[in-house]
């Protein structure tokens, strides 16, 4: 009896507990909204680990049966890269703009064991390919741990070989999001993962560094979290994520013209364009007037634009527009829009 | 003669109306019932599952648990388990230890993360980390160090093992976190091999993301790479409690729970009953992430050695117990 009750009682209290089902995640589907948006030239992004390119408002399924993550391209538009995961490695494919014809440029393992390699970052002239790897690293095993971090590193298409550029700090993880600055071959922004304040806590900074002769300097203060730095076609400003215990917001800051050591500011409430639950991966048009970022909606990362000006201080033209609807992108992969 | 008017034929048919107007109700009813118990009976399986009986030497709780309706504040102490092939399932060390606090006077929750390695005395035995408490006595002294080291009165716990977890958040549909750091592990347990000794290499990129089960626990679970160990898998763990809370308020309960309930039976234990769970869900499930607080003794603590060898944390014990009264107030033990 206390039994039916118990379960009478449970009904009626879950009776008051219903609501629109999210969307379900499909993992072959990009749905686009009602209202449909067009893309200026084309924006690859990736889902489910399979890569995509939008044009226009036309959505094509690229290079079939790869495990894809992070495209990057470079300003013409002429040349692709990706990393693709094979099991538990993965390397640095360079490709033509269909994503065919690819060649690794890393090898995914060495004497150290199987090796990572993710979010390349093509220069200007498609010359240099700066990238995450755990290259380097001290052989690991249970009895012996060692830390097996990312580096960043850098591929010469002339000689055909990398090169490290950033020694990682042990156990942050390493770096990430390396991106050569438009214009220069020499200048690279990514983001640095440190402990910070006290109690230490987890902290990401934006790093400016010389490639000629290694100095950085951090764009970002002390206990924070910003990360994903995209730098403006122009290079005149960076875009990143802020982030907060409860809260992401996409940022944009000043750099300066050439590298200094001089400290820059750190971001100001000025630089916000859009503060959200969680928004990711930023990237500019090739024209400097819109950026893309995925957002969280409805339990679905999906695809957004938003139309900047850098008349005056940097500033949004109009609303995020919704490029995709309830499709679930991968927001832990980058997204690269070439003309 | 009928002064009533009416005849007895049509009397008899009334009443035969009436018979059917009734036993339609009971057959009703009685369906109502078995819908209802057929829905929740993988509910009540789950739940009639824990043991009710206290381990010799192990105190009962200190205090009743107040009704959720009352503005007295609920404890509840949630323990998570490595229970792959490699650990005897009735020896497991509770590697996570939470207490979640909730206050329905406010409408606020705190989780309290207990660090495992804390030196704490567990009663009836000697000294000895936090996470031997369970792994010695269950959940009934798991429960009865917590009231005698912090004085936080535990009304329910709730333990869960590596499978539950996964199955729990795939049944969410997955989480969206905000990775904090790059995860890199070349030596990360593979709990599903068939022998649960083999290692795989995990790589999870920093920042907002979509995380199956099993890449929930990777996260949650990875330590190697963190220089904040155990304190970064505490923050982490809390991290997806938050994530799972908010997938939690988007979802249709009155289907989901039957399939969590399935999903869980035999990876979950708890003293919680069917209506305070279901009171607890709801709850939940209102919260907005501003009202929910983390909370970390990590300040208070310092590394040691134990006379035995053991890596393990002392805790400055007036600064943990004064921590401890900003967050409960009033609401210890004495």
């Amino acid at each position: 009896m206390r039994r039916a009750v118990a379960t009478f009682l449970g009904v009626l209290t879950l009776a008051g507990c219903t609501s629109t089902a999210a969307p379900a995640r499909d993992p072959g589907k990009v749905t686009l909204p009602a209202k449909k948006v067009s893309v200026p030239g084309r924006l690859y992004l990736t889902k489910s680990r399979g890569l995509y390119v939008f044009a226009g408002t036309r959505l094509t399924r690229l290079v079939s049966g790869l495990t894809v993550e992070d495209p990057a391209v470079t300003p013409d538009g002429g040349r692709l890269a990706f990393a693709q995961v094979q099991g538990q490695s993965s390397v640095i494919v360079l490709a033509d703009a269909t994503g065919r014809n690819g060649q690794s440029i890393t090898a995914a393992s060495g004497p150290e064991g199987s090796l990572w390699a993710f979010k390349p970052s093509l220069s200007s002239d498609g010359q240099r390919v700066a990238y995450l790897t755990d290259r380097g690293k001290q052989p690991s095993n249970p009895q012996d741990l060692q830390p097996n971090d990312l580096g960043i590193w850098s591929y010469d298409s002339g000689s055909k070989e990398s090169h490290r550029l950033v020694l990682p700090v042990p156990y942050t993880g390493g770096d990430s999001d390396p991106a050569y600055r438009p214009g220069t071959v020499d200048e690279l922004v990514f983001t640095t993962y440190l402990y910070g304040g006290r109690p230490l806590l987890p902290v990401a900074r934006l790093t400016w560094m010389s490639t000629q002769n290694g100095s950085r300097i951090y764009l970002s203060p002390d206990g924070e979290r910003n990360f994903e730095p995209a730098i403006s076609p122009d290079g005149r400003f960076v875009a990143f994520i802020h982030a907060t215990g409860t809260t992401d917001g996409l940022y944009v800051m000043p750099l300066a013209s050439s590298y200094s050591r001089e400290p820059r500011p750190a971001p100001t409430d000025s630089a916000v364009l859009l503060q959200s639950g969680m928004v990711a991966q930023p990237a500019w048009s090739p024209d400097g007037t819109a950026i893309a970022f995925l957002m969280l909606v409805n339990g679905s990362f999906d695809l957004f634009i938003m139309r900047v000006s850098s008349a005056g201080s940097i500033h949004p033209v109009s609303a995020a527009e919704e490029i995709t609807h309830g499709s679930f992108l991968d927001a832990d992969s980058r997204l690269a829009w070439a003309p | 003669m009928n002064h009533t008017g009416v005849t007895p034929v049509a009397r008899a048919a009334g009443l035969r109306r009436g018979h059917l107007v009734i036993g339609g109700i009971v057959l009703l009813v009685l369906l109502l019932v078995g819908v209802s118990l057929a829905y929740l009976s993988p509910v009540l399986a789950l739940l009639e599952s824990h043991p009710s009986r206290l381990p010799r030497g192990v105190p009962a709780p200190a205090t009743a648990p107040p009704p959720l309706d009352s503005s007295k504040r609920i404890n509840v102490l949630l323990l998570g388990s490595d229970n792959d092939q490699k650990f005897q399932a009735n020896a497991l060390l509770s590697q996570t230890m939470i207490v979640v606090s909730i206050d329905p006077a406010h409408r606020d929750v705190t989780l309290l993360s207990l660090p495992r390695d804390l030196w704490v005395d567990i009663p009836g035995r000697s000294s000895a980390k936090i996470d031997l408490a369970y792994a010695e006595g269950g959940a009934p002294l798991a429960r009865a160090t917590v009231e005698k080291t912090f004085k936080i009165p535990i009304h329910y716990y709730a333990w869960i093992g590596l499978n539950g977890l996964v199955r729990v958040v795939d049944r969410l549909g997955g989480i969206d976190v905000d990775v904090l750091h790059p995860v890199l592990d070349d030596n990360y347990p593979n709990d599903f091999s068939a022998s649960g000794y083999g290692t795989e290499r995990v790589y999870l990129a920093a920042g907002p993301q979509h995380l199956d089960g099993r890449h929930a626990l990777q996260y949650v679970r990875s330590r190697h790479g963190d220089l904040l160990s155990d304190f970064g898998r505490s923050i982490r763990q809390q991290q997806m409690l938050l994530a799972m809370q908010q997938r939690m308020a988007g979802m249709d309960m009155v289907t989901a729970l039957p399939n969590f309930a399935r999903d869980l039976n035999g990876h979950l234990k708890t003293d919680l009953d069917l209506v305070r769970l279901t009171q607890l869900a709801v709850f939940m499930r209102g919260l907005h992430a501003g009202d929910v607080h983390q909370a970390f003794l990590t300040p208070y603590v310092h590394d040691a050695v134990s006379a035995d060898g053991q890596q393990i944390l002392l805790a400055d014990w007036p600064a943990v117990n004064a921590y401890l009264r900003t967050l409960f107030g009033g609401d210890l033990l004495p």
